[in-house]
C-alpha cells in the first residue's frame, strides 16, 4: 500500500495505540506526584513482530521527537522491574529513557481496570499486580478495550473487571484453529447463567450485558460443544400446545376487527414460539446430498439445514460459492471445473483494466481516480486489528484492493462505496483465492446491491420497512421511538448497511450472513433480525427513557455484545408470531413476500416501492398460505428440523 | 439524574473520508491515538466535559461518515448543531477543495448562527503535503472562519480547536441573551435539564443560558 495516507517515519518499533496522561504509580499504590511520573501509556509492535505494553514518561517523548531512538530494543528487561521515583529526578535523556516500562505481551499474564476506569494494572504472574497506572482522563477502558485485540483473554471468574491472557494473539493465527484446549470454558456456563440469574434483580442492565459478552465468548470458543447440545433439544409437545391455545383466543378476540391500523394491543400477536437451533451441516451430510457427478437436488432440502444451524467451519468455503450464486446448485464436478477456468479469465481481464492504466491515462479520469482513493483509504482501516489483515505489508490488504478495484471495473456506475471492504473481508478471509472471492462477493452485492444507491433510496426503504415491522410486532417500542423523535430508525443504518458485520465477531458473522443467505424463511428476514435485537432491548429502552442520544449510543454499543443464536431463533419465533398474526396486514405480507389477500374493492393499494427489487433475498417456493395457520406452521418446523 | 454541566454544546465533525475525523475526535475524547482505526459507518457521537471560565459545558460531539452519498442521511443530524468542524486533510488536496462544498451543506443544512471553524488534519505529514497552510489560511478568510492545523496522531491543537470552537460558541450565545434580556432580568432565563430532549424549530440560543 504505497500510497497508504499514514505515512510512518521508519522507526524501530511501530506505537498500534497510544493513551496520554497516564501516572505512573508508586509500588505502594499511591499516586505519583512526581511531574516526571506522566507519560504515555503504549502498545507497540517490535521490529520481530512481537509486541509490547509500554510506558514512557513525557519528558522522553519531548526528547525523542528529535532524537531517533535506535535503542530501544535493548530496554526489553525492563519489564519486571519496580521502580520507586525519587522526586529530585533529573529530566536528561538517559534518565528518562531508563524510566521506560516495558512489559511484553508474551509475559503479561494478567490485567485489570479500576471500576471507576482510572486505574489500570499488569501483572506476569497471580497474586501480585506489578505495574500500577493512572489514566488522568479515567479512560482505561479504552487502552484495556484496545489490548484485548491483542492478546485472547479470558475474564476471571472472581474479578469481573480482571482479565487473564490465555494466549498472545499470534498474527498466523487462523480463525478454524482448534479451540479444544480452550474448553475450559464450557463447564463455566452455568456459572455464566447462575450469576445473572442472582445479580440480576441489583444490576438488571450490566448484569444482562456481562452475562451475554460472556456467552458470546463461550460460543466462539466451544463451539462445538455448544452446537451439541443445541442438537438434542427438540421443542416439547407443551410449547406447542400452548401456542395453538393462546392463538385461538386471540383469534376469537381480533375477529371483529381486522383494520390494520389497530395494532396498539401487544396480546394481539399470538405467543412467541420457542425456536431451537440445530447442529450446523456437515462435511458428511454435505456429501451425502450431491449425486454421483456432484449435483445437488435437494436445494431446498439444504438450504433448510443451513437456515436452521448454518454450515460447519471446514465445508463453508465450498457452500458459500453455491449459496452466493457463483456455482448453480445442479453444477457437475466436470463442470464446476469449467466455470472455475472461464470466470478466472474474466477475472484477470478486468483486473488487466485497471491494472494497465498509466499514470497518465489516471491524471485525466478523476472518477476512477476518486475511486481509487477510496479503497486505499478504507483497505487501509478494514479489520485491522484482525491477525489476517494485521501489520505493515499485510498481502492480505493487497488483494482486498485488488479484488474491489477489479470491481469497480466490473460495476463502475456503482464503484465503491464505504462498507464494501467490510463486506469483502469475512469472505476473503475464508475463501483465501483471489477470484473465488471476487465472484462470491459479486453474488453478495447482487444480493444488497440497493444498501449503495447513490440516493440512498433502498436503504430508506429499508428504514420504512424495519419501523412498519417493529410497529406491528413491538407496538409499544414503536412508540416509544416514535416520541423520542427516533422513528427513523436511523440509529439501525449501519445494521442494515453492512448486514451486521460490525456487530458481530467473524464467527458469529459467518454464521448469520449463510443462515440470511438462503433467504428463509421470508423475505427480508434481516429486518426481522434487527427487530429481534430491539425487542431483546426493549424493556431498557423503555424503562430508562432513553431519548434520542440515549438510543443511538446504546445500539451503537450494542456492538460485540449480542448472542447469534439467542438472536437468530427470537427473529425466527417473531416471524412465527407474525404469520400467524390474524391481523396481519398486506403491508407487512408485501415487506416479509407473503401473498396478499386480495381485496375487491382494493382497499389496501400496492406500497409505492417495488419491494421484490429492493431486496434480492427472496426464494422460491417459500410462499405460505394466506390463512396462515399456526399447526400448520408447527408442523413446518418440525419438517425442517428433521429434515 | 444530578446536573453535573451548566451547559451542553452540541458540536459537529464533517468533511471527506479519510481526513481524520474520528482520529480527532478520539483524540479530544480520549486522548488516544489508533492506527488501526476503521472507518465510520453511520453516526456516533462522544462527549466530553470541559472547563469555560468556571461554567462546566458538557460538548457532545457528533462524527459523520465522509462519503458523499451517506450525505442524506447524516444531514438529519445536523439540526441543532451549534459548532461545526470541517476538517480537511492537508496530504489531500481534494479534500481541501471539497470544504468549499462542504459549507454548502451547512448552509442548507444546519442553523444559520452555526459556528464554524477549519481544520487542516495530518499536519504532522509534511513530507506529503499537498496544501500549504497559507492556502488554508486565505480560504477561511474567505468564509471568515478560523483556522487551524491539527494533527491527531501528534496531539497538536486538537484542544486548542474544539475550546476555541466552544468558547466562540459561548460569546455568541452570551452576546444574544444581553440583547434579548435587559440586564438583572436574567432570573427567568430557562435552564437546561440534563435529560432535554426537546427539538423545537426555534433555535438553540433560545435552549441554553449561561448565567
Ligand atoms: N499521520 C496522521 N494520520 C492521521 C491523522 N489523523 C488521522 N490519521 C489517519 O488517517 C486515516 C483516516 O482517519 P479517520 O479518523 O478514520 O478518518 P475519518 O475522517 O473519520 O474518515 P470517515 O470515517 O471515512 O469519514 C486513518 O488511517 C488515521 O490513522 C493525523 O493527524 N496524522
Ligand atoms: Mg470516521
Amino acid at each position: 500500500m504505497s500510497s497508504s495516507s499514514v505515512e510512518e517515519i521508519p522507526e524501530m518499533c511501530k506505537d498500534l495505540f497510544t493513551q496520554d496522561g497516564v501516572l505512573l504509580k508508586m509500588s505502594n499504590g499511591r499516586p505519583n506526584n512526581d511531574p516526571n511520573a506522566v507519560g504515555m501509556l503504549c502498545l507497540v509492535e517490535n521490529p520481530n513482530g512481537t509486541k509490547s505494553i509500554e510506558w514512557r514518561p513525557n519528558d522522553l517523548i519531548t526528547i525523542d521527537s528529535d532524537t531517533q531512538d535506535q535503542e530501544w530494543a535493548v530496554v526489553n528487561t525492563i519489564g519486571r522491574r519496580q521502580r520507586t521515583l525519587s522526586g529530585n529526578m533529573t529530566s536528561d535523556y538517559a534518565s528518562a529513557r531508563a524510566r521506560i516500562i516495558r512489559i511484553p505481551l508474551e509475559e503479561l499474564k494478567f490485567f485489570r481496570s479500576s471500576r471507576d476506569n482510572i486505574q489500570i494494572q499488569f501483572s506476569s504472574k497471580q497474586g501480585v499486580w506489578q505495574h500500577t497506572f493512572h489514566c488522568q482522563h479515567g479512560n482505561a477502558e479504552a487502552f484495556i478495550a484496545n489490548l484485548r485485540n491483542h492478546v485472547i483473554t479470558a475474564k476471571t471468574r472472581r474479578n469481573r473487571n480482571t482479565y487473564m491472557v490465555v494466549e498472545t494473539n499470534a498474527e498466523a493465527q487462523v480463525l478454524n484453529k482448534s479451540f479444544a484446549e480452550l474448553d475450559i470454558f464450557s463447564e463455566n456456563t452455568t456459572d455464566v447463567v447462575w450469576n445473572l440469574v442472582s445479580n440480576f434483580t441489583e444490576r438488571p442492565y450490566a448484569t444482562t450485558m456481562e452475562a451475554f459478552s460472556k456467552l458470546t465468548d463461550i460460543v466462539y470458543y466451544g463451539n462445538e460443544v455448544t452446537h451439541e447440545r443445541r442438537h438434542r433439544e427438540q421443542p416439547t409437545p407443551e410449547d406447542i400446545s400452548d401456542l395453538t391455545n393462546a392463538l385461538d383466543e386471540n383469534r376469537i378476540e381480533t375477529r371483529k376487527s381486522d383494520e390494520y391500523e389497530v395494532v396498539t394491543i401487544e396480546s394481539i400477536l399470538p405467543p412467541r414460539p420457542h425456536i431451537h437451533r440445530n447442529s450446523p451441516l456437515s462435511t458428511e451430510k454435505w456429501d451425502g446430498l450431491r449425486d454421483s457427478e456432484g449435483r445437488i437436488t435437494e436445494v431446498d432440502g439444504v438450504k433448510q439445514l443451513i437456515f436452521r444451524g448454518g454450515i460447519a467451519h471446514t465445508i463453508r468455503g465450498v457452500v458459500w460459492k453455491y449459496l452466493l450464486d457463483y456455482y448453480p446448485w445442479n453444477i457437475t464436478y466436470s463442470g464446476i471445473k469449467n466455470l472455475t477456468k472461464k470466470k478466472t479469465q474474466e477475472y484477470y481481464s478486468m483486473k488487466l483494466q485497471w491494472r494497465s492504466m498509466t499514470a497518465g491515462q489516471e491524471s485525466r479520469f478523476s472518477e476512477y481516480r476518486d475511486r481509487k482513493s477510496l479503497v486505499e483509504k478504507d483497505v487501509n482501516r478494514t479489520d485491522r486489528t484482525h491477525p489476517f489483515f494485521a501489520g505493515d505489508n499485510n498481502h492480505n490488504l493487497v488483494v482486498l484492493q485488488d479484488i474491489l478495484m477489479t470491481y469497480v471495473m466490473y460495476n463502475f456506475d456503482l464503484g465503491y462505496v464505504q462498507g464494501m471492504s467490510d463486506i469483502l473481508a469475512p469472505l476473503l478471509m475464508l475463501l483465501v483465492n483471489e477470484v473465488d472471492t471476487f465472484w462470491c462477493f459479486v453474488g453478495f452485492m447482487e444480493k444488497i446491491s440497493t444498501n449503495f444507491d447513490m440516493d440512498q433510496a433502498g436503504m430508506k426503504q429499508q428504514l420504512v420497512n424495519l419501523q412498519q415491522l417493529l410497529t406491528f410486532t413491538c407496538p409499544e417500542l414503536a412508540k416509544h421511538l416514535d416520541s423520542k423523535d427516533s422513528g427513523n430508525m436511523y440509529f439501525c443504518f449501519r445494521w442494515l448497511l453492512v448486514w451486521f458485520k460490525r456487530e458481530f465477531s467473524y464467527p458469529d458473522i459467518m454464521r448469520l450472513w449463510e443462515v440470511l443467505w438462503t433467504g428463509l424463511p421470508c423475505r427480508n428476514f434481516h429486518l426481522l433480525i434487527c427487530v429481534a435485537i430491539l425487542d431483546d432491548q426493549k424493556d431498557l429502552l423503555i424503562s430508562k427513557d432513553y431519548g434520542f442520544t440515549e438510543i443511538l449510543k446504546h445500539v451503537n454499543e450494542l456492538s460485540m455484545c449480542l448472542d447469534i443464536d439467542r438472536i437468530l431463533s427470537t427473529a425466527e419465533g417473531i416471524y412465527h408470531q407474525t404469520i400467524s398474526a390474524p391481523h396481519l396486514s398486506d403491508n407487512i405480507r408485501l415487506i416479509l413476500g407473503i401473498p396478499t389477500v386480495s381485496r375487491p374493492d382494493g382497499e389496501y393499494p400496492e406500497p409505492e416501492q417495488n419491494t421484490e427489487a429492493q431486496n434480492g433475498t427472496q426464494t422460491d417456493g417459500n410462499v405460505k398460505s394466506d390463512e396462515a395457520d399456526l399447526e400448520e406452521v408447527m408442523y413446518q418446523i418440525g419438517l425442517d428440523m428433521n429434515f | 439524574m444530578a446536573k453535573t454541566y451548566d451547559c451542553l454544546f452540541k458540536l459537529l465533525l464533517i468533511g471527506d473520508s479519510g481526513v481524520g475525523k474520528t482520529s480527532i475526535l478520539f483524540r479530544f475524547s480520549e486522548d488516544a491515538f489508533n492506527i488501526s482505526f476503521i472507518s465510520t459507518i453511520g453516526i456516533d457521537f462522544k462527549i466530553r466535559t470541559i472547563d469555560l471560565d468556571g461554567k462546566k459545558v458538557k460538548l457532545q460531539i457528533w462524527d459523520t461518515a465522509g462519503q458523499e452519498r451517506f450525505r442524506t442521511i447524516t444531514t438529519a443530524y445536523y439540526r441543532g448543531s451549534m459548532g461545526i468542524m470541517l476538517v480537511y486533510d492537508v496530504t489531500n488536496e481534494k479534500s481541501f477543495e471539497n470544504i468549499k462544498n462542504w459549507i454548502r451543506n451547512i448552509e442548507e443544512n444546519a442553523s444559520a448562527d452555526v459556528e464554524k471553524m477549519i481544520l487542516g488534519n495530518k499536519c504532522d505529514l509534511d513530507a506529503k503535503r499537498q496544501v500549504s497552510k497559507e492556502r488554508g489560511e486565505q480560504l477561511a478568510v474567505e468564509y471568515q472562519i478560523k483556522f487551524v492545523e491539527t494533527s491527531a496522531k501528534d496531539s497538536l491543537n486538537v484542544e486548542y480547536a474544539f475550546y476555541t470552537l466552544a468558547r466562540d460558541i459561548k460569546a455568541k450565545m452570551e452576546k444574544k441573551q444581553e440583547a434579548s434580556n435587559p440586564p438583572g432580568g436574567r432570573s427567568g432565563a430557562h435552564q437546561l435539564k440534563a435529560n432535554e430532549q426537546q427539538r423545537k424549530p426555534t433555535s438553540w440560543l433560545s435552549r441554553c443560558s449561561v448565567l
